[in-house]
């Protein structure tokens, strides 16, 4: 085994959340451009709830799967296109088959941390077609560690080619890394991976801490462009493995430069620890549900951190956006 | 697809005009044991009665039975049996997918069927009055984590059963201890049998297993991809072998013994992917990622099996993966 870490780069998916999935096509074209040149493992394009997700409930995509896929593979020559597949939203032969067509390299299917069961089908389709399958447990942070390894052993055994845990809420210490890495990398088969929200301010230490650990594959967002307080900034992550020797394979300065054009061209407004990605975190709600929650809470008159404390009471994840609104009319009842 | 030798039919002989009942008659097993009886009666007249049991029929047997007589098809869960056909001789109780996806995504469900079934099975056979022999067709994976190239039947490794990984393995631990509970408490002749790894005609390509994906893959022309480091060593056995074993174990095993069913010499995965590509021809790599530093082992020991019941491997590795590739390109592609 080697010291090698597959940098994984979510800013063109994980960022759609920060931009309402708004991106253009020349976004994605500089964008792609840009990062094909660096090194990094693959980059994931989308909607920030991935493929076939664009709806009135989590939102509407400026463009469509296709559109943003096609525009994303025509740039890139070095760099995989990945994609983030949660089945419901995406089906095989709606989206997975056409994705293939359109030219994506790896596909992450996700699922939330206890359902791992629901991506048997997906995994195994995409395997079948001889693509690359991961298996994403989504708000990790909402079960037990011996569970998450159950989940992890299923989705391994329905092909998947890696899993990662995603800290969906932003919400882990970095005991709570070190425990779960630990856990799954002594006991899987497969590379495991890491995929940390900066809620806590702690995105790129505990990003380390699950390389520690035993990850293989740590996601990051240039500028720590995602939901809510954003991702691992991956252009420090990728200097801070720089010092520490490990190989990633990545250009730092052509890194560099591709976040200073996300800066430019993507970032409209700069990725902040809000009050309220704190409160999402210690609530351990799910990052992309700040801005539904902030236009409820305006236009209901009720704070949102009170939705956000309410909403992890009722351990909601993502794909119950609905639920926000339930929440703030019984919160301004109670008012 | 057999070619059997004077001996084995012989030895064989001992199935003529007998009733044979199958359970999960219509799984891998139960396909190639129904090939070989069938292949017993059309080429040497031996006048058997076959039935299956089974949730369901695959294409590859349903032509089959609706073109003869010899083969009685009663589709049903073992679990909801409540009585085998009066006359039956013989039993091999094949139910139970081996499959991990299944057993991960329904592992209550999966126990159920090994346990109840087995269960059930055992109590059906109780009333058999021309009962000759039961095959229980346990698992090579009761031997839990042992690491060897060297299993013997005697050998047993660790099992955690807290892991959702301990499902099969332990149910099947459990249905072999249930058997051997029958055969103690009621005196049924019971042979348990250990199957390892196959690969050959009627299985999936589908099928969560290396091999399987190395020569879909290739067939295919996909890059052969190895997650770890090609180190871990597994062997395979071609189902014709499986088969002719399983009928001697049948007719020739002791009642109470325990037999290792598969092959002894064991190949590295990356040593099995160069020889699909090879056999193949296609010009595809073979990616080794070394993701993990596994050097696993999981070999049977058959020198018991060599030693009372004069079996051996007939089908080496490379005819086994040539055999195996020529029939997945006719029938899967």
């Amino acid at each position: 085994m080697t010291n090698k870490i597959n940098l994984y780069d979510v800013t063109l998916r994980d960022g759609s959340h920060a931009i309402a999935h708004q991106l253009s096509i020349e976004q994605v074209e500089h964008y792609t451009k840009a990062i094909d040149q660096t090194g990094v493992y693959a980059v994931e394009v989308g909607h920030g709830n991935g493929l076939g997700a664009s709806s009135v409930l989590v939102g509407k995509s400026q463009l469509s799967d296709e559109i943003l896929l096609k525009t994303a593979k025509e740039n890139l020559q070095h760099t995989k296109l990945g994609i983030h597949v949660i089945p419901g939203f995406a089906t095989i032969k709606k989206d997975i088959e056409n994705a293939i067509l359109w030219g994506v390299d790896v596909f992450r299917v996700a699922s939330h941390c206890t359902e791992a069961d629901i991506t048997e089908r997906h995994i195994g389709y995409v395997r079948n077609k001889g693509k690359e399958a991961y298996g994403l447990l989504m708000m990790s942070h909402m079960t037990s560690p011996e569970i998450l390894l159950d989940e992890a052993i299923k989705m391994q055994t329905y092909g998947a080619e890696g899993i990662i845990i995603l800290d969906s809420a932003g919400s882990y210490l970095p005991d709570d890394v070190k425990e779960r890495i630990t856990l799954l990398s002594q006991n899987l088969n497969v590379p495991v991976g890491f995929h940390a929200h900066n809620n806590l301010g702690l995105g790129i230490s505990n990003s380390l801490v699950a390389i520690e650990s035993g990850a293989q594959i740590i996601d990051g967002a240039t500028k720590g462009f995602g939901a809510g307080a954003g991702n691992a900034q991956l252009e420090v992550l990728a200097a801070v493995l720089q010092k520490i020797n490990y190989q990633t394979n990545i250009d730092l300065y052509k890194l560099l430069d591709a976040a200073d054009m996300v800066e430019k061209d993507l970032i409209k407004e700069p990725i902040t620890i809000s009050s309220l990605s704190i409160v999402s975190a210690m609530a351990g709600v799910f990052s992309g549900f700040s801005k539904h929650v902030k236009r409820v809470a305006k236009e209901l008159n009720v704070d949102p951190r009170d939705i956000f404390m309410e909403l992890g009471r009722h351990k909601v994840v993502a794909g119950q956006e609905d639920t926000i609104i339930d929440i703030a009319l019984k919160l301004k009842k109670r008012i | 697809m057999f070619t059997l030798t004077e001996n084995e039919i012989s030895n064989l002989e001992k199935l003529k005009n007998k009733e044979i009942l199958i359970t999960g008659g219509s799984g891998f097993v139960g396909t190639w044991l129904t090939q070989l009886l069938l292949y017993l009666n059309d080429t040497y007249n031996f006048n058997i009665t076959l039935y299956l049991i089974a949730r369901q029929l695959t294409c590859n047997l349903e032509a089959l039975i609706d073109s003869r007589k010899d083969i009685i098809f009663i589709k049903n869960d073992i679990r909801n049996i409540r009585e085998f056909p009066k006359d039956i001789a013989y039993i091999i109780h094949a139910a139970s997918s081996p499959d991990n996806r299944i057993y991960m995504s329904n592992p209550i469900e999966s126990m159920n069927i090994i346990s109840d079934g087995t269960k059930n099975t055992m109590e059906n056979a109780l009333l058999l009055e021309k009962l000759e022999k039961i095959v229980h067709l346990s698992s090579g994976q009761i031997y839990g984590s042992l690491d060897s190239h060297n299993i013997t039947e005697n050998d047993f490794g660790k099992l955690n059963c807290n892991s959702i990984s301990a499902i099969y393995p332990e149910a099947k631990r459990y249905a072999e201890t249930l058997v051997n509970a029958y055969r103690s408490l009621h005196k049924l002749p019971v042979v348990q049998v250990r199957p390892f790894s196959f690969i050959g005609p009627f299985m999936s390509l589908n099928k969560p297993w290396a091999v399987n994906s190395f020569i879909r893959d290739v067939l295919k022309t996909k890059n052969i991809r190895i997650l770890g480091n090609g180190k871990p060593v597994r062997s395979y056995m071609y189902p014709t072998d499986m088969a002719v074993w399983i009928l001697t174990m049948l007719l020739y095993g002791k009642s109470g013994a325990s037999y290792n069913l598969g092959s002894d010499v064991g190949i590295s995965l990356e040593e099995v992917a160069i020889k699909i590509k090879n056999i193949v021809g296609n010009d595809v790599s073979i990616e080794i990622l070394n993701m993990n530093d596994s050097c696993s082992e999981f070999v049977p020991n058959i020198d018991y099996v060599r030693h009372e019941l004069d079996l051996d491997i007939t089908v080496n590795i490379d005819d086994t993966l040539k055999k195996s590739i020529q029939w997945f390109e006719k029938n899967l592609l």
